[in-house]
């Protein structure tokens, strides 16, 4: 396989080096949604400074969502490149048993998956600007609903990463 | 209700020397972030990519290009998203030498109305796939 560094097999399998990429690519994918989905929250219901203290939901949408905005680039673009680099093992190995199997919409939903995810890239620099002024009120309603669409992307993605994953990932 | 972010004024100040305050920056990144959604959906559905991928051989081909015969698939995604990024970048970039008055005028809130819309359109694109056998 010559997208895996020689020095890297030297030590660990193939298999386990697209097994702990495969992890790593789902761990990333886990702090970008919770990023993205507090975020969201804070957006969609932001809490009063003088409400007090409140429950588990108030706690989750009280975040200071300017703070998560350089993270959630870093996140979306480190995560997306471990995707592509996963995406040939896939496009091999796991897309052409799915579409012997006659799963289509499973696949139908993955290749969504990555057509969002790229979308979602081009979308990252007026997303950072847009919570980088998060004090200029002309921005507050892109920066909302763009905030909600990066976040209703992510969770698509996430669902139909782990949806394919079931049908044929480790062990398989 | 206004949702502007009552934020400390350090995590969301932008520092005098930052992207953040630049307004060339801002209409590149708008510009951009239209550029995106409308570019990749037509290299999508019109099948433009950069380049092709062959993962079984790892070979590229400038522009589309077919699987070879028992040599594996070919992938056009790669391609597709190079498109994008740089057509989008070359878009962003003559917009930052458009008058401010001008760029000023673009409504922020497609930025992320045009993604939505992209949506339903790759949708469809993706038909065959929404069968039942």
């Amino acid at each position: 396989m010559g997208l895996i560094p020689d020095f890297i097999l030297d030590v660990i399998t193939v298999n386990t080096f697209w097994s702990i990429l495969f992890i790593c690519h789902a761990l990333l994918a886990v702090a970008l949604l919770g990023a993205l989905s507090h975020q969201a929250m804070s957006v969609l219901m932001p809490v009063r400074v003088a409400a007090g203290p409140g429950g588990f939901v108030t706690r989750f949408r009280a975040v200071q969502g300017a703070g998560y905005a350089t993270a959630v680039c870093v996140l979306w673009i480190i995560t997306f490149f471990f995707g592509a680099w996963i995406y040939t093992k896939y496009r091999m190995y796991v897309r052409i048993p799915i579409e012997q199997e006659g799963f289509w919409k499973t696949q139908g939903v993955f290749e969504l998956k990555e057509h969002l995810a790229s979308i979602g890239l081009g979308l990252l620099p007026i997303y950072w600007y847009l919570w980088k002024n998060a004090r200029d009120p002309q921005y507050d309603s892109p920066r909302k609903w763009l905030t909600v669409t990066l976040a209703g992307f992510c969770w698509f993605m996430f669902l139909t990463g782990h949806i394919v994953n079931n049908v044929r990932g480790f062990g398989s | 209700m206004s949702t502007t972010t009552q934020t400390p004024a350090a995590a969301s100040k932008p520092s005098a020397s930052s992207l953040a305050q630049s307004a060339t920056f801002r209409t590149f990144a708008t510009v951009f972030a239209l550029a995106a959604p409308i570019i990749y959906v037509i290299c999508e559905m019109r099948n433009w990519p950069l380049f092709t991928y062959h993962p079984g051989t790892n070979r590229l081909d400038l522009g589309w290009s077919a699987a070879v015969r028992d040599q594996g698939p070919a992938m056009h995604w790669y391609g597709w998203t190079a498109t994008m990024l740089i057509g989008s970048a070359i878009l962003g970039g003559i917009a930052t030498m458009l008058p401010e008055n001008v760029t000023k005028r673009i409504p922020l809130s497609l930025v992320w109305i045009l993604p939505l819309a992209a949506v339903p359109v790759l949708i469809y694109a993706l038909r065959f796939f929404w069968r039942w056998e």
